[in-house]
């Protein structure tokens, strides 16, 4: 995923000479390249992610254009009231990238996880959040961010499930993908939604498990806050089966999933498959931490049985 | 303006302190203590430092009131706006807005803020847009306790921002306590020398020690004026005194206070 962004953000930094590039001491094996072709526009700010996003809000006041680079945690928490203050309330266009959104630095540890981000992200003013489905999708986020003239936060990750699947429809707005659809869409059903690389999940259940085809469809949701308006195959899936099930690598309070059912479309059940915390917390690969909170294919595929027992 | 004479500029900080005490008794607001101890060095930034290419950062947001007593009296904040400060619905809040006046770039107030951002418009103008422009940055003392400052330190001396100059408003309070008592800064103007920057240290009232300060010539690094300061100065019964960072003045106060003023026009002693 980091190959396919710094291609995609090294366009636009051809492209944009108002553009720079800033990174807090991390991009080992991946931003060579950058720092080569950028000179004084690419910036290592070294291990200060406070003074990191302060010094891009004062270069945007200057009318810079500056992406931010750390992975997800270090890019998210420290420096909260930088992006807050700083950025967010001048509605500069900085674009901050976190690398290893949800559990992708799996055995790294709690610090290195990211499971809150965009809970504590989406509640800033002007922010607008970017969390792409699958590296094929990195690259229209990016594009869109550049195009901005506010604050942004691009989640990168890689599913511990991840499988290349075929992408039926991708909206040019909203960036919202679907991968399936059901043949009869009149009869019930459940909608699947997928909040970024979460969406991996269910893609992994329909390959390989045996995801009950005729009952399902699949969207990946990317962008945040929603324009549900635009996304017309979504609603009517929504619209039809009224039964929702919302899988995303990130803590159930303050997650997309919250922000999706409080989009107020009508519906009978909605059900949350996300991270958790465990006080008892043992560490492992993605997958493991993954296993351990019950966000498996083999989760959702009970979780789809469980919703079309009829209700008592 | 920058022929302005010491003594003129006297003048414009002796008429900035009665304006910055009538906003402050009209709108019974705190930050008394902190806009008097800052206001020379306001005053010289705005009369004569300040071309229209640089930029001034306020680090220390409480001193908001002193900065938009400052820019009213330069002209560069309409009397409408300057009519509202601390009222419901005005732009001029205790601490400065985002997006809200054209001459103050940056919001700030949680402390450690301005100066990542000085930092940052630094070394944009030096080493992205190539431009001579230069950026100014006032600090409390009390705010050297965050860490962001010296972040900013390090990357200001590491890229060599010699068009930033960063100014520590040294009174020696801070919210809860002396500075020395709350967390020792001292030796101050060797720490930010230690940190890679020319450092003056000079009475932070006395215009040609400032003037110095300022017109000292550049040699590759950033620098920092650690300006001794008296919080509250001018107004004996504020000076060096811990509750004038809260309270609001009395009617017989603020008589008092403008009659100290107009006492120790001539006073530049206090600074330690």
């Amino acid at each position: 995923v980091r190959v396919e962004f710094v291609r995609a953000v090294a366009d636009v930094l051809a492209g944009d000479a108002k553009s720079m590039f800033i990174t807090g001491d991390l991009g080992y094996n991946a931003l060579e390249q950058l720092s080569a072709t950028l000179g004084r526009r690419f910036l290592n700010a070294g291990v200060a992610e406070q003074n990191m996003m302060g010094v891009a809000a004062g270069a945007a006041l200057t009318g810079l254009k500056p992406w931010v680079y750390s992975i997800a945690p270090f890019a998210t928490y420290r420096c909260l009231e930088q992006i807050r203050n700083d950025i967010c309330l001048h509605a500069l266009p900085v674009r901050i990238a976190g690398n290893g959104g949800g559990f992708t630095y799996g055995i790294m540890g709690s610090t290195h996880h990211a499971l809150e981000d965009l809970a504590v992200l989406k509640s800033l003013p002007n922010m607008q959040l970017f969390f792409p489905c699958a590296n094929d999708h990195v690259a229209a986020a990016v594009v869109k961010m550049a195009a901005l003239d506010g604050p942004s936060y691009i989640r990168l990750s890689i599913s511990a499930f991840g499988t290349n699947r075929e992408v039926l429809h991708e909206h040019p707005e909203t960036l919202t993908r679907r991968y399936f659809v059901r043949p009869s869409p009149q009869k019930g059903g459940i909608t699947i939604v997928g909040a970024g690389h979460g969406v991996q999940v269910a893609l992994s259940a329909l390959s390989h498990l045996g995801l009950d085809r005729e009952n399902v469809d699949v969207f990946g949701v990317a962008r945040f806050p929603w324009d549900l308006v635009k996304d017309t195959d979504l609603t009517a899936s929504v619209a039809a089966t009224r039964k929702v099930i919302f899988i995303e690598e990130h803590y159930r309070t303050g997650g997309m999933g919250e922000s999706f059912v409080a989009a107020g479309m009508p519906l009978e059940s909605f059900r949350i498959l996300s991270a958790s915390y465990d006080p008892n917390q043992r560490y492992g690969s993605a997958r493991f931490h993954m296993q351990q909170c019950n966000l498996t294919p083999e989760a959702l595929m009970a979780a789809v049985r469980g919703d079309q027992q009829p209700r008592s | 303006m920058t022929s302005k004479s010491l003594s003129v500029l006297e003048a414009d900080a002796l008429s900035i302190r009665r304006k910055f005490l009538k906003m402050h008794f009209e709108a019974n607001a705190g930050h008394v203590g902190t806009g008097l101890s800052d206001i020379d060095i306001l005053a010289y930034i705005y009369g004569k430092w300040l071309r229209p290419v640089d930029r001034f950062i306020l680090s220390k947001g409480h001193g908001a009131s002193s900065l938009y007593a400052t820019l009213h009296h330069f002209g560069l904040l309409p009397d409408e706006d300057f009519a509202t400060y601390y009222k419901d619905g005005t732009l001029l809040p205790a601490h400065p807005a985002a997006k809200a006046l054209s001459a103050i770039p940056a919001a700030t107030g949680s402390l450690g803020h301005g100066m990542p951002i000085a930092a940052g418009m630094s070394y944009a103008q030096k080493h992205v847009h190539l431009t001579e422009a230069r950026v100014a940055c006032l600090v409390s003392d009390g705010e050297c306790d965050e860490g962001t400052i010296w972040e900013a330190a390090l990357f200001a001396a590491h890229h060599r921002l010699d068009n930033l100059v960063v100014i520590v408003d040294a009174n020696g309070l801070q919210g809860f306590g002396r500075t020395e008592d709350v967390m020792n800064l001292e030796p101050l103007p060797s720490k930010w020398e230690a940190f890679g920057f020319r450092t003056s240290e000079i009475n932070g009232h006395d215009f040609a020690q400032i003037d110095a300060a300022f017109e000292t010539p550049g040699d590759g690094r950033p620098h920092c004026i650690v300006a001794r300061t008296v919080k509250g100065k001018g107004v004996t019964f504020m000076e060096n005194r811990l509750e004038w960072h809260y309270l609001p003045m009395s009617q017989a106060q603020y008589e008092q206070a403008l009659e100290h003023i107009g006492n120790s026009e001539t006073s530049k002693g206090g600074g330690r």
